[in-house]
Formats: C-alpha cells, structure tokens, sequence
C-alpha cells in the first residue's frame, strides 16, 4: 500500500505549489542524485568568523597524536589475519552450509 | 552568525596566513610517519585466491531504480528503497511489505527489526513502525524525526533504536532522539553536501564517518560535537564511506573512480584502489568480515571486490545492468547485497 500524498486534488495555490514540488522531485530522482545542493551556499573565503572556526580546526588537527604507518599497517595485517578463518566469502563455504544455494527466483510483491 | 569584530593584530589576512601554515604543518606532521606503504607491508601475506561469488538470487519488484538497502540483524530480511516506495522485502517468502515512504534515498533497520528509517527528497528522515499484520495502516504509525534544509542522503540508528544519525545535503550532520523527535548534537564543518555516513563499529567509541561533495571526510565525536580528524584526498565527490571492522580505519568511494583507505591512528590515507581500466565513479562500498575484501560498486554496472592490504584487485561481480547503488554485508558476513539502478536487489555469495 503505498499513500500517494503527493497527487492534489484541487487548483489551489497550494495544490499548484506542490504539484510542481513533486515534478521537480521526480526530475531530481530521474537523475538519480540530487547532488550540489549546496553549491549556491558555498561560503567564500571572506567572513572573519569563518577563518577563525577554520583556524581554530586546524590547530586542533594538527595536535592529536600519531602513529607511524608501518605500525598501523601491521596492525591491521594482523586484524586480517586474525579473523581471516571466520569470513566466509574470503573463505568461501560449501554449498552444503551456503544460505542461499536454494536456485528459485524470489520476487517481492 | 553574527560575524565578530576583529581582535588586536588580527586580519582575515592573518587568519589565512595561519591556516595556510597549519595545513602545512599538518602536511609535515603526518609525513614524518610515512615510514612505508601499507602494501609494502602486506607483501609478506599470502595472495588470495580466485573468489568463488556469484549471483544467488535476485530480487525484483521494484518498479524503479533501487537507491538504497540495508540489512535486518536477523539477516534475512532487507530494507530497499527505490523512486517510488519503500519496502521490507521478507525475501525467504514471496512477498513483501510496501511502506508509505516515498523519495527516498536513505533507509536503515532498526537494530531491534522492529521499525525502518526512511529519509529523502522529503528532507526528513521517518521512523515506521513494522507489523506483521499486513492491513496495519503503517501510514498512521509514520513518525518524522529527523528535520534538514535540505534532502537527507543518509541516515543509521546508533546502538539502539533511540536514536538516528542523519547526513543532509544541507551539509551538515545530525544526532535525533527518536522518541521526542528533538535534536541532540548537530555536526557542521562540510562545506558542501554530505553524502554518506558511517557508525564506527561498537567496541571502539561513540565516532562517526561523514564523507560529501567537498571531497573530504571528517571524523566526528558524536558527544561534543567535534569534528575530529578531516581527511582531502580525493579528487572529487565521495559517495559513500565504510568502517573497517576493527573500528582503526575507513574507506572511501568517489567520483573520481577511487576507494581510498584512510588509518585513523596513522592519520592518513594509506591505500588507493583504482585501475586505469576504471573510469566510472564508485558509489559505495564495504568490507567482508575480516576486513581483507572491500567490496565496491561502480557506475560502470560492475562490483570490484579488492585486496585491502595488497592494493589490487581479486574479482569483479557482474550481472547488474546499471548503476550500483549500495552494496552491503549481511550481518553474518556470509553474503552480500547489492541495489541497482536496474531496479534489482541482487544477493551474491
């Protein structure tokens, strides 16, 4: 059941307003992504407040504590390695135990 | 905001001179601790093997693209959304539950399996009750929660059915109490839209993973508020950004037809997976259960499945017959479920 809220029923303004919100709705959506939507609100570089919050950011970014890479990356490495055994489609698992082995197209009504 | 006046010696100037130099320090800094490459590391693992996946099922019904999906922890049910309606696709059974959610681009299980999130062009995010009762009026039961400027691109519960994290292309992100509808904690820094969010995994805090237009993806604690590690690598829009596992790291998936993989202690990208074959955007991503595989769906139709630690590529997945939207883990890593713009779900395993 699917409530069609968007359809109106009369002329009014209102009714006009959200006739045309609903075909700019279904433009976006025919696109597939509504991107950008805030690429009239890009903030230009001239507000003080702004490059103070910016300044204040970095500053904090800067002094958090770091590890080298090849620490990081052999601690990873070892995460892999410990629960590799356990990931069945690295693993691969037989048919026998596979969920999904059952061939019959499912379909939603 | 009111825009305060100037303090003793300061100018916007000044101001951008500093950061300028911040951003430079901050180069330097993560730079001294660039002592190898991850895949360097990794040579000393074995190489995987060929991947035995394929299509097991696929799932139709939809009339219209599929913009979305998630799991339900009981790791037979799924969520999807499409253009035209939402719906709980039981899909053991034949048949499936439509839901009164309509232009929706962000759905999410609760992790009780007792309600859905639901969120887009609307610029809310709901919360719908589910029932077995098929005549329930789940239109009734429609709660919106989550309230933005602009269209909601993402959205997860945290630990519990309580509360809802949103991402908007209003550019900011949100924590809401689902009961009250209030909002707790609001996330600004994104200077454009935010496309994607992610939950680090329990075990490593209360953090969370936004990534967006700005090209850029920013670690947050939920608590404070606090943006607290922002990371500039790729070249365009990222799409969608996934945990590790282990809750250490996190990848990327970008129009610039990249995954990147970022460690969080290390405070840098430490992969990128790309091929010069590759030429199509990525649009989501996830990781296999141990975290070796990310899986990663293309606008080229195709699912790439990389080695995360050697940097190459293992498999690619085909059978869709346009854009993928969303692939996702089940919960017992044993499957993966990918939403097209063919207007298919598909399971492959």
């Amino acid at each position: 059941m699917v409530t069609s809220a968007m359809t109106p029923t009369t002329n009014s303004p209102e009714a006009l307003a959200e006739s045309q919100e609903v075909l700019a709705n279904a433009q976006l959506f025919e696109r597939g992504c509504p991107k950008a939507a805030m690429s009239s609100k890009m903030q230009s570089s001239g507000s003080i407040a702004q490059a103070r919050r910016t300044v204040q950011q970095l500053r904090l970014e800067a002094s958090i504590e770091r590890i080298k890479v090849s620490k990081a990356s052999s601690d990873l490495m070892r995460y892999c390695g410990e629960h590799a055994k356990n990931d069945p489609l690295l693993m691969g698992i037989p048919a026998s135990e596979n969920p999904f082995k059952d061939k019959k197209p499912c379909t939603v009504l | 905001m009111a825009c305060q006046g100037l303090q003793k010696g300061e100018t916007l100037a000044s101001l951008k001179t500093e950061s300028d130099g911040l951003k430079k320090k901050l180069e330097v800094e993560r730079g001294k601790l660039n002592d190898v490459e991850l895949h360097q590391v990794a040579e000393k693992t074995e190489v995987l093997g060929a991947l035995s996946i394929k299509t097991r099922r696929v799932l139709k019904g939809h009339g219209a693209k599929v913009l979305c999906m998630d799991w339900c922890k009981d790791k037979r049910r799924l969520v999807s959304s499409s253009q035209v309606r939402t719906s709980t696709d039981l899909w053991t059974r034949e048949h499936g539950v439509s839901l009164p959610c309509t232009w929706v681009m962000a759905c999410a299980y609760a992790p009780s399996g007792c309600a859905v999130a639901c969120g887009g062009l609307d610029n809310k995010c709901s919360v719908i009750p589910l029932s077995l009762d098929k005549d329930e009026n789940l239109a009734a039961k429609k709660k919106s929660v989550a309230m933005h400027t602009n269209y909601v691109s993402g959205c997860t519960f945290t630990n519990s059915d309580m509360q809802m994290l949103t991402s908007s292309g209003d550019g900011t992100c949100a924590l809401w109490d689902v009961e009250s509808g209030q909002l707790l904690q609001s996330f600004h820094g994104h200077t454009a839209d935010v496309l994607s969010l992610d939950l680090a995994p329990s075990e490593t805090g209360n953090t969370f993973v936004s990534g967006g237009c700005d090209r850029k993806a920013n670690v947050w604690d939920m608590r404070s508020g606090q943006n607290i590690q922002s990371f500039e690598s790729h070249e365009s829009d990222i799409n969608c950004v996934k945990y590790y596992p282990s809750g250490d790291a996190f990848a990327s998936a970008s129009d610039d037809a990249t995954c990147r993989f970022y460690d969080l202690r290390a405070d840098r990208e430490v992969a990128v997976y790309q091929k010069d074959s590759i030429v199509f955007g990525a649009s989501t991503v996830d990781f296999s259960l141990s975290g070796r595989l990310l899986f990663a769906g293309y606008n080229d139709y195709t699912i790439n499945a990389w080695d995360v630690l050697k940097g190459n590529r293992v498999s690619i997945l085909f059978g869709h017959e346009n854009r993928v939207s969303r692939v996702k883990l089940s919960p017992d890593g044993t499957a993966i479920c990918s939403a097209s713009w063919d207007n298919t779900l598909r399971i492959w395993a």
